[in-house]
Formats: C-alpha cells, sequence, structure tokens
C-alpha cells in the first residue's frame, strides 16, 4: 500500500505572504511617502501630524477603521509577507534545515501583529 | 560512480538573474524598519501626546529618513516584481480573451498611485 | 580564406581515470552557421575521440543535447560560437549528478516527471470508443505548457532543484498543470496529492529562471505558480470535506 503523502501548510502562509504582497506594493509606497518622506522634508505641514488629528483619524471617525486598516495593511499583513521571504531566503542560504526557523519567523509576525491590533484595541475604548 | 557538485552557499551570486531575485527577497528588510516605526507610531498613540511628538521626533532624524527611503526604493522595486508576475499567476481571461499583461500591470501600478494620492489627500490634506 | 578559430573549453570527467571534473581547451574552426553541437562533433571526429555528450535530432526537438553554456542552461544545438566571440565554457547540466564528460543523470528527473502522471487519465465520462472531441477555446488554456521536450534546462536552472532534489521542479509540475487543465482528462485528483506536497509546488519560490532558459517558451514559472492557486483552493476544499 503506498502510504498517503504529507499536505503541506504552505497555502495559509502563502495566501498571507500573497495578501501582505499586495499592501507592500498599493499601501505601503504611499504611506512611506507621506509619514516619513514628505513630512521629515517639511513638506506636510506639521499641524496635520498633531496628536489630537492623528487620533481622531484613526480611531475617532468610522469606528475606528482606519487605525484598523493601518494595522491590518501596513503592519500585519507585510509582516507575515516578510516573515515568508525570510524564512524562504534562510532555506536559499542552506541557513534553515529544521522547523526552527519557520516557527521564529511566523511566530515573530503573529507576537508584533496581535501587539498592533493591542494597542488599536486599547486606543478605541 | 557519478560525481555530484554542491550547490554553493553563494549560488545567488553566479548570476544577474539569481542576484535580482535575492535582491527582491531582501526588500522586506527595509520593510520591516518601517513595519517597526508604524508599531511605535501605535504604542505613542497608546501613551499620549508627549510620546507621540518623541515619536515624531524620530521620524524627522536624517538616519530614520535614509532607511525609510530606501524602504519606498524597495516597495517600488517589490511593486515592479509583484505587478509583473501577477498576470502569469492569476491570467485573466474574458470572453475567451487572455487580458493583455501590459494592461494588468498598468492597472495595479494605477492603484498604488491612487492610494498613494488617497493617502496623501487624508493624511497630509494635500492637493 | 582560414578558418576563424575559437577557443572552446569543455568540462571532461572520466570516472576511470580522475575522481574530479577538469577542463580542456580546444580550438574550433566555426563560422556563422557553427552550432555548440557542430563544435562538439568536430571535437570528437577531429581532435578528441573520448569526449562523451547526447546528442539526436540537431533542431530542438529531441532534447537531449541540454548543457551549460558559459554556465546559462541551453541546447548545444540552438546556441551558435558566433554569439560567443570571446569563448566559451561547456559544461554538464547543473544539479544532476555527472556520469561522463557531459552526459549527467536524468533518472531523478524521470522520477519526478512519471510521479506526476503526464497523461491523460479517463473518467466515467470519457469515451471510450468515440474520439475526445476539444474545443479551440478549451486547447489554448493549456496549449502553452505542452510545449515541454523533457531536456531539463529548467531543473539546472532551478536553485531549489539544486538546493533539493526532492522538489518535483519545473517541467514535472508545469505537465501537471498541462494535463489539469486538459478539458478530456480527469485526473486531477490523482495529481493534485502530488503537487500539495511541500516538495510539490509548494517548494517553488518563483525565481522565474526556469522560464527564461526553456528552449520553447513553455514558461514552467508561470505553470507552477498556477499550480500553487490550484493546490491552495484544493487545501480549502479539503476542509469542508469530512
Amino acid at each position: 500500500m503506498n502510504t498517503p503523502l504529507k499536505r503541506s501548510d504552505e497555502p495559509v502562509w502563502w495566501a498571507l505572504f500573497s495578501a501582505g504582497g499586495v499592501c507592500f506594493a498599493v499601501v505601503i509606497p504611499g504611506l512611506i511617502l507621506s509619514l516619513a518622506i514628505l513630512y521629515p522634508l517639511g513638506l506636510i505641514d506639521a499641524g496635520m501630524l498633531s496628536y489630537q488629528r492623528v487620533h481622531q483619524l484613526m480611531f475617532g471617525n468610522l469606528w475606528g477603521l482606519g487605525g484598523i486598516a493601518i494595522a491590518g495593511a501596513a503592519i500585519c499583513l507585510p509582516l507575515f509577507h516578510a516573515a515568508h521571504r525570510i524564512h524562504h531566503g534562510l532555506h536559499d542560504l542552506k541557513l534553515a534545515h529544521s522547523m526552527v526557523p519557520k516557527i521564529v519567523c511566523y511566530g515573530l509576525a503573529a507576537v508584533f501583529s496581535l501587539l498592533a491590533l493591542y494597542w488599536v484595541a486599547i486606543s478605541l475604548f | 560512480m557519478s560525481y555530484k557538485p554542491e550547490l554553493s552557499r553563494n549560488w545567488w551570486l553566479k548570476h544577474h538573474y539569481y542576484s535580482r531575485y535575492m535582491l527582491r527577497e531582501a526588500t522586506v528588510l527595509p520593510l520591516l524598519f518601517f513595519c517597526g516605526c508604524l508599531l511605535g507610531a501605535l504604542f505613542s498613540l497608546t501613551q499620549g501626546e508627549a510620546c507621540w511628538q518623541q515619536w515624531l521626533m524620530f521620524m524627522r532624524h536624517p538616519l530614520v529618513v535614509a532607511l525609510n527611503l530606501l524602504a519606498l526604493i524597495a516597495s517600488l522595486y517589490h511593486a515592479k516584481t509583484f505587478f509583473e508576475l501577477f498576470p502569469r499567476v492569476m491570467p485573466i481571461r474574458i470572453a475567451g480573451k487572455t487580458l493583455p499583461a501590459s494592461l494588468m500591470i498598468a492597472a495595479q501600478w494605477a492603484g498604488t498611485v491612487f492610494t498613494a494620492l488617497l493617502l496623501l489627500v487624508i493624511i497630509g490634506g494635500m492637493i | 580564406m582560414p578558418a576563424r578559430l575559437l577557443d572552446v573549453s569543455v568540462q571532461r570527467y572520466r570516472p576511470e581515470l580522475h575522481s574530479e571534473p577538469y577542463v580542456i581547451s580546444y580550438q574550433v574552426p566555426y563560422d556563422d552557421s557553427t552550432s555548440v553541437l557542430d563544435a562538439l562533433n568536430y571535437i570528437k571526429e577531429q581532435l578528441d575521440g573520448s569526449l562523451s555528450y547526447r546528442w539526436s535530432c540537431r533542431m530542438a526537438i529531441c532534447g537531449s543535447c541540454g548543457v551549460m553554456i558559459n554556465g546559462i542552461p541551453k541546447l548545444g544545438c540552438k546556441t551558435f560560437l558566433r554569439d560567443y566571440p570571446k569563448g566559451l565554457l561547456i559544461e554538464p547540466l547543473a544539479h544532476f549528478a555527472i556520469e561522463k564528460d557531459l552526459i549527467v543523470d536524468m533518472s531523478v528527473f524521470l522520477q519526478h516527471l512519471n510521479a506526476v502522471k503526464p497523461y491523460l487519465i479517463a473518467g466515467k465520462d470519457t469515451p471510450g470508443d468515440k474520439p475526445m472531441k476539444q474545443t479551440p477555446a478549451q486547447m489554448v488554456k493549456y496549449q502553452q505548457f505542452a510545449g515541454c521536450i523533457n531536456c531539463g534546462l529548467c531543473y539546472s536552472a532551478c536553485p531549489q532543484f539544486g538546493l533539493n532534489p526532492e522538489f518535483l521542479g519545473p517541467a514535472a509540475l508545469t505537465l501537471a498543470q498541462r494535463y489539469n487543465m486538459d478539458s478530456r482528462d480527469a485526473g486531477t485528483a490523482q495529481r493534485m496529492p502530488q503537487l500539495n506536497r511541500p516538495e510539490g509546488v509548494w517548494g517553488c519560490t518563483f525565481v522565474g529562471f526556469c522560464s527564461t532558459v526553456c528552449p520553447k517558451g513553455v514558461d514552467p514559472a508561470a505553470a507552477v505558480n498556477q499550480g500553487k492557486v490550484a493546490s491552495a483552493t484544493d487545501f480549502v476544499i479539503s476542509m469542508f470535506r469530512p
């Protein structure tokens, strides 16, 4: 009798990787441009990034959808995207021969994703 | 006796095609830095105004700006490779004809530009 | 007019004489129509009869003369000396065990091909006695992936196969996808367990070099990654099955 072939759990990580890849390509460039380039260069008025305005934008309007969207599309999914590439990159560099790097990569992505969602939650309530 | 050469650890340096692949994979490293910045933003928002001001100061540090500029370039390089792969992984057929890859790539870039403009309007009140 | 001479280096391996491969350089006369396979034939006939290599059709259809040329997998018959004015180095296909000179052991590749059942499998709706018809629209879905000549160049281009020979690899996964997309085939359920393995479609990281080197324009990287979509779908469906 043939022994049943092992099914890979990769579809789960690949789906998260793909979703994160879309966010990395579509959302991240504009976010870096505005927050990390134009604002430091003084091309976005500092008043636009006051604590009150940002807090209101993220958690005050639309039941906090802004904050949830930023956490999901710019932190959680990109983190899983990065974890996937680093996990496979370690294999490419012949550095990963066990389950440990996989658990560390996706584990860290999960921990920091939960942290981001926790900070959004306590800002909301 | 057959002879089996072992693939060396630096195989990706031996051909520019492989080096570009590794560069694509490495775009996630500056991405992680920017994600770290955003995590810092969320944390400082929970801590109040003084902490938020410190985060804004951190974002203005020249070294941070330089690393984020690298992250921006990385995100655009990732976008280029990602958008070009998409029509090959998920070809879209309408009425028996495959949508041209160039059209799908252009539509994805339009998505990136639109999102950037939207974010500039919301965050910066620009345009 | 004296013929132009080109420096053609060939990696040799004669297990009965040497424990490791070594390189010998030959001077080969050439013109604009001299292929790398012509050069090998010249070396064997005029310079060194001990050289061993595989070849047959001379017209990029049998797929047997694949070699590394300056580090890139290519068909000897489809590559021309005129494109290498500084000379060239011919080595056996990478990632395979070398048997002798330019001859590699392709049995791993053949096992992987065999594993995905690359042929039409009949189902309960298959007419046994009548011809199986297919519309042009049904054929165009898999046609590009059907051009494979089993030359193995894509395996030499694939670092994932080089890192892990258990990985089914570009050609086998492409053929699996080719038959899964064929309207006359009923074998998808038999092939999916192979594709779903960690060494199936999930061994691929879309390096994409396989598609660059393919001499028939098959685009195996696209086929393998369409296979990922199919395998992920199969994964979700399996969760709802008892």
